[in-house]
């Protein structure tokens, strides 16, 4: 018989204690699993959210802007380099932006924004704005129509909790409603018809128009067509002022950008900030995305652009929301440390049990003529069999979970939505494809289970035969 | 008498026991422990927001909160003062005036809310006073030849009003901090030189020293390095009561530093006068008046009084303000209860384990003790007392380790600071003080002995089921 | 005085396809004051009759009657309470809790049925000194000698007045010397206080002490003699 077979059929000599240990790991790996596909996939939609919709993963900007963001620091487009970048493989697309500070006014209500100047069908190539145009919105007069048409009880009540609600698709339209498939097909021509909302973009040559984020248009209830006054500091200290038209309504999936965005088409930015030709960053849009990626194609990039630039990557860009995950991933790991010390401690009492226990037929077989060095090898079989079958076990009962939270994310509602929002986070908890950290828990196990077996190996190759025999 | 054979029976095997003990004792130290680190920060949280932003109650017009428009002023500002005093639990009121606007230098500008006060009674009621960083001028102190703002670290720091310099002595001055000669010397290309930026002043020495000095010095030589120059200004623009734009230079009185980076960065205090005085608000007239109580508890008994008094104003107390303050508070207990619970139920694995075990080696004794007349319920006991003493053991050893440890972190606190940018910018501080109260440890008892319980069950099912009979025979 | 009333009494066992008829129609009487012996090769119901004498175990058919009580009315439950108050123990080995002293041994059952306290202790210091060990009142079992343990084990079994004493192979894991006077005591107190003791043993040192010897073949008794024992 082959030493893993004979580890397997010791372990179900005792199946209670085999059973009970490996349920043990099999807790803790389960819920480790779930517990990060959350934080992993909260953080992971976190990033994208402002990554894709606001900074992009590659943006050139002058040396200082870093460190000092301000029109001060903007540099002079050169298209014939930007046009060079786009010819790197990776690049699809490169965007000039000018970006700064405004106050903008409507009626008697004034807020603190961002201006972003940009090229309206630039920008939607990289960042996809078109798609984030307000294409629904659960208005009062929305929401009353809607009810009087008649809609399943269920829509109705859920009409109340996302009152003034603005969507860019009607996939999560559908979802927030409560909106089955059955119900689908009577249900959203009603809902299409009253909740339409009426949007318009924007033209590189539009005078006088502006898009503003959908918080921002609620708090200076600015709806499209009304005014908002811009007034802020220009290029070198003049001042700025200009009035605008609102063509349309964005909405963007981080708030804190979402209640604060002005887009303006560059030259008409140029012009309200006295800074004709500059730009403050230019978008750089990849085609892939991941981190090595990225870091290769900056160093390509870095050999075309000018002295005075400088390349800039997303973690580099949002240095402070890196920062914050990070701190609530520490506090995260250690929970799940915690967890796995705790089951660590059980699993290392169960094998001293199982030791003690076994002593007399350990000895017998050493005296029988069993190598101690075969014994140690069957025995510390029979641990890792007991982890990974725990292991095993939790995976696979974690994939269902983790697979459906990613494909229909877990959505807060109420005021833990509310305070999420404030913090400006979209509360939404999607969870994370398998990934890395499935193997983490695999490698925590891993040496929890080495520990054992040291200790065990050693206690064997310790072990005097004659006194095990009398025990 | 079943009792003490139970406890003794725990003792008879005692590396099993005790490993299991020491399981129970670390499980729970673990998680008391961690929950009061961060409970403490709560506390701290909503202590700053108390004390420093928003006081108990707040009283304004309806629409002010969501306008923020200039003209929203009180209606009645007597009658409102004169409610909130008579007020019982009220120990402070004042009035404030509240102007969104920008405030520039050369280096930029940002938006922030102007905010006129009564500097003597605000120092009553609020702590901010205290928040002043020592050397940077004082809190409304000196003459007001100019109009005078007291501003936040943040915003200083945003409009580069604070700058970084290794003065000649700030830079021996080091030495007496504990960083040593050798990192100091290398150092020293950079005396003199005023960096504008945090940024730009950590990348200057980054070149110089190793990462290894960084880390250990790094915070100290910023801190050091950190100047002020007393006196500078900023251009506050905002619009006045006839919604023209209007403005002036500000002299900074002083700088101030709390927790939270982002009321730092949009809240400027000036003398009430001065902002009368550009936007023609007259005397006597407020955008919102505030009252301090006696302890935070009073807050939901007196709201509704207040409210019922100042029907035509809008009047919200610190939680409602801050929804997120109160929700923090419950959502951590939810949090608690959930990571206490799942570290029981692993424990539970291992107590179930031990306790079959015990239950299985001692088959035939057992079935003596059937034999000789102890009834099924008696077996059941002693064995669910065996299991609650592990338990409880281990968890009362947690405890008493945990409060120890709580005890001495809470007057010494524990320092995050090189981890903590991120929670800074929320408003937490990054020095805990662990903090944790008594309902706590008497809940997580009754879970400890439910936990023994429970493990207790499998075990004690085993035993019961016995045969007296085969037990006798032997295994 | 009828202290155990057994009539035809049979214990079955169904082992997989064969019957096996352990007890086979056995009746028999034992009197208050009996000093008893079950004899007999092994597989010969010994244990599985005294098993069942005791309550420990149900007959399936016949009647046995301890004091007046039905066996076969009491309830498992019942039956455990019932073996507390009529029925003392002492088995070959195992016989004491690993945790309490010898006393506190004397004084479990004592203290199940909540006798008061000085009842209880003046009670177990007569048992101990009836024993012999009046001296081990602390002593755990681990720290008596096999033959103490059982001189314990028959304090313990005598405490709450039983109706008569099962030993199931008392003296085979015994040397000579303590075999000797672990019967002299079981004698004496046969003697002094008409305690009805009621053996299975293989052990010849028993059955020459023994003044009734009940001989089972195949389940079956196939004798019983009243001896005058040694005398």
């Amino acid at each position: 018989m082959k030493d893993y077979q004979l580890a397997w059929k010791n372990l179900w000599r005792n199946r209670r204690r085999t059973l009970i240990t490996a349920a043990s790991v099999f807790f803790a790996v389960f819920f480790a699993l779930v517990m990060r596909a959350f934080q992993l996939g909260t953080y992971d939609k976190l990033y994208r959210d402002v990554i894709e919709s606001y900074t992009g993963y590659l943006q050139l900007q002058q040396s200082d802007y870093f460190d000092e963001p301000g029109l001060d620091n903007s540099f002079e487009v050169d298209p014939a380099m930007l046009m060079e970048f786009e010819d790197d493989p990776n690049v699809t697309a490169v965007v000039p932006r000018l970006e700064s500070f405004a106050l903008a006014a409507a009626e008697s209500r004034t807020q603190g924004v961002m201006v972003l100047g940009m090229d309206p069908e630039g920008e939607d190539k990289a960042l996809n704005i078109r798609n984030r145009m307000v294409r629904y919105k659960l208005t009062p007069e929305a929401a009353e129509a809607i009810r009087n048409a008649g809609v399943p009880q269920r829509t109705e009540r859920l009409l109340d909790v996302f009152l003034n609600q603005s969507y860019t698709d009607e996939s999560r339209l559908i979802t927030d409603l409560g909106i089955n498939n059955a119900d689908t097909a009577s249900v959203m021509p009603v809902i299409r018809r009253y909740a339409f909302f009426r949007n318009g973009y924007l033209t590189a040559e539009d005078t006088g128009g502006v898009i503003i984020g959908s918080g921002l248009s609620a708090f200076l209830k600015a709806e499209v067509g009304d005014t908002v006054t811009l007034m802020g500091q220009g290029y070198h200290g003049t001042t700025a002022a200009g009035i605008y038209t609102v063509r349309g309504v964005v909405k963007l999936p981080a708030p804190d950008i979402d209640n604060i965005l002005v887009y303006l088409p560059i030259s008409e930015a140029r012009d309200l900030y006295a800074a004709p030709g500059m730009a403050t960053s230019a978008i750089i849009s990849l085609r892939n995305t991941d981190d090595k990626a990225v870091i290769q194609t900056r160093e390509r990039l870095n050999l075309i652009k000018g002295d005075n630039q400088a390349l800039r990557t997303w973690q580099e860009m949002n240095a402070l929301l890196l920062n914050q995950m990070e701190a609530d991933n520490r506090s995260g790991a250690i929970m799940i440390a915690i967890l796995y010390l705790v089951i660590a401690f059980g699993v290392f009492g169960t094998v001293l049990m199982m030791l003690a226990e076994r002593r007399r037929e350990f000895g017998m077989l050493v005296s029988i003529g069993m190598q101690k060095g075969k014994l140690a090898k069957v025995v510390s079989m029979e641990m890792l069999l007991i982890g990974f079958l725990g292991v095993a076990a939790g995976v696979i009962a974690s994939l269902p979970i983790v697979f459906f939270g990613n494909a229909r994310p877990l959505r807060l509602t109420g005021e833990i939505a509310r305070m999420y929002e404030d913090y400006g986070f979209e509360p939404v908890m999607p969870m994370l494809l398998p990934d890395t950290y499935y193997l983490w828990q695999v490698v925590v196990v891993l040496v929890i289970l080495l520990f054992t077996v040291a200790f065990s190996v050693r206690k064997i190759f310790k072990m005097n035969v004659i006194n095990a025999l009398r025990a | 008498m079943i009792t003490s054979i139970a406890w003794k029976n725990v003792w008879r095997n005692k590396t099993r026991s005790l490993t299991v003990i020491a399981a129970v004792t670390i499980g729970v130290f673990a998680g008391v422990f961690s929950m009061a680190a961060i409970n403490s920060s709560v506390v701290q949280r909503i202590n700053a927001a108390v004390n420093e932003e928003l006081s108990h109650i707040q009283v304004n017009n309806n629409d002010f909160r969501s306008s923020s428009d200039i003209r929203d002023l009180i209606s009645n500002p007597d009658e409102v003062i004169s409610v909130l005093e008579k007020t019982n639990g009220v120990t402070g009121v004042t009035g404030r005036i509240i102007v969104r606007g920008i405030a520039s230098t050369s280096a930029g500008s940002t938006g922030v809310e102007i905010t006129g006060i009564d500097t003597g009674k605000e120092q009553q009621m609020f702590t901010i006073d205290r928040k002043l960083i020592p050397g940077t001028g004082s809190y409304f102190g000196s003459d007001t030849k100019f109009n005078t703002a007291f501003i936040g670290e943040k915003l200083a720091k945003e409009l580069n009003i604070i700058r970084y310099i290794l003065s000649t002595e700030a830079l021996s001055g080091l030495e007496t901090k504990g960083v040593p000669s050798s990192v100091i010397e290398k150092l020293r290309p950079l005396e003199g030189q005023r960096f504008t930026t945090e940024k730009k002043f950590s990348a200057a020495y980054s070149e110089l020293i190793s990462e290894r000095e960084k880390k250990r010095y790094g915070l100290t030589i910023k801190e050091t390095a950190w100047s002020y120059r007393e006196g500078s200004r900023i251009i506050l623009t905002f619009l006045d009561l006839n919604n023209n734009q209007t403005g002036a230079a500000f002299r900074i009185s002083g700088i101030y530093r709390t927790n939270n980076d982002l009321f730092e960065s949009l809240t400027v205090f000036v003398p009430a006068s001065e902002l009368r005085q550009l936007t023609g608000i007259g005397e006597g007239q407020y955008h919102r008046l505030i009252a301090r109580l006696e302890n935070d508890d009073l807050t939901d008994g007196v709201t509704p009084v207040i409210r019922e008094a100042l029907p035509e104003y809008e009047v919200m107390n610190w939680k409602e303000i801050q929804p997120d303050l109160a929700m923090i508070a419950d959502y951590i207990n939810q949090i608690y209860a959930v990571f206490m619970v799942l570290i029981l139920a692993a424990l539970a694995f291992g107590i179930v384990n031990t306790m079959l075990m015990a239950v299985l080696e001692r088959t035939r004794e057992l079935g003596m003790l059937a034999a000789i007349g102890m009834n099924r319920r008696r077996v059941f006991m002693m064995i669910m007392l065996e299991s609650i003493f592990l338990s409880f053991v281990g968890g009362v050893a947690g405890m008493a380790v945990s409060g120890i440890v709580i005890a001495i972190t809470g007057r010494t606190g524990i320092n995050l600071v090189k981890y903590s940018e991120g929670m800074e910018a929320f408003g937490y501080s990054a020095h805990l003080y662990p903090v944790i109260g008594a309902e706590f440890f008497v809940t997580l008892t009754v879970l400890i002995v439910i936990t023994g319980i429970v493990s207790a069950i499998y075990p004690a099912r085993k035993a019961l089921k016995l045969n007296p009979v085969e037990a006798l025979r032997g295994e | 005085m009828k202290v155990v009333e057994i009539n035809d009494v049979s214990k079955t066992y169904h082992d997989t396809e064969v019957e096996v008829k352990a007890v086979n129609g056995v009746t028999l009487s034992f009197e208050k004051g009996d000093f008893a012996v079950v004899v007999g090769p092994s597989g010969s119901g010994k244990t599985t009759l005294l098993n069942l004498i005791g309550g420990l175990d149900q007959p399936t058919g016949g009647e046995i009657i301890v004091a007046g009580h039905r066996l076969s009315e009491l309830r498992p439950s019942e039956l455990i309470d019932f073996r507390m108050e009529h029925v003392g123990f002492v088995f070959q080995s195992y016989n004491l809790i690993p945790v309490l002293t010898a006393a506190e041994n004397v004084g479990f059952i004592m203290n199940l049925q909540k006798w008061p306290k000085e009842k209880r202790k003046a009670r177990t210091d007569e048992l101990m000194q009836s024993v012999g060990l009046a001296d081990r009142h602390n002593s755990r079992p681990s720290q008596l000698s096999g033959g103490q343990q059982q001189r314990v084990a028959v304090a313990r079994a005598l405490a709450p007045r039983p109706e008569f004493i099962l030993a199931d192979e008392p003296t085979a894991n015994l040397d000579s010397k303590s075999a000797e006077t672990l019967l002299d005591i079981m004698e004496k107190l046969n003697r002094e206080e008409q305690m009805t003791f009621i053996f299975s043993t293989h052990d010849i040192r028993v059955m020459k002490r023994a003044r009734r010897v009940i001989t089972l073949e195949d389940g079956r008794v196939i004798s019983d003699e009243r001896t005058n024992g040694d005398e």
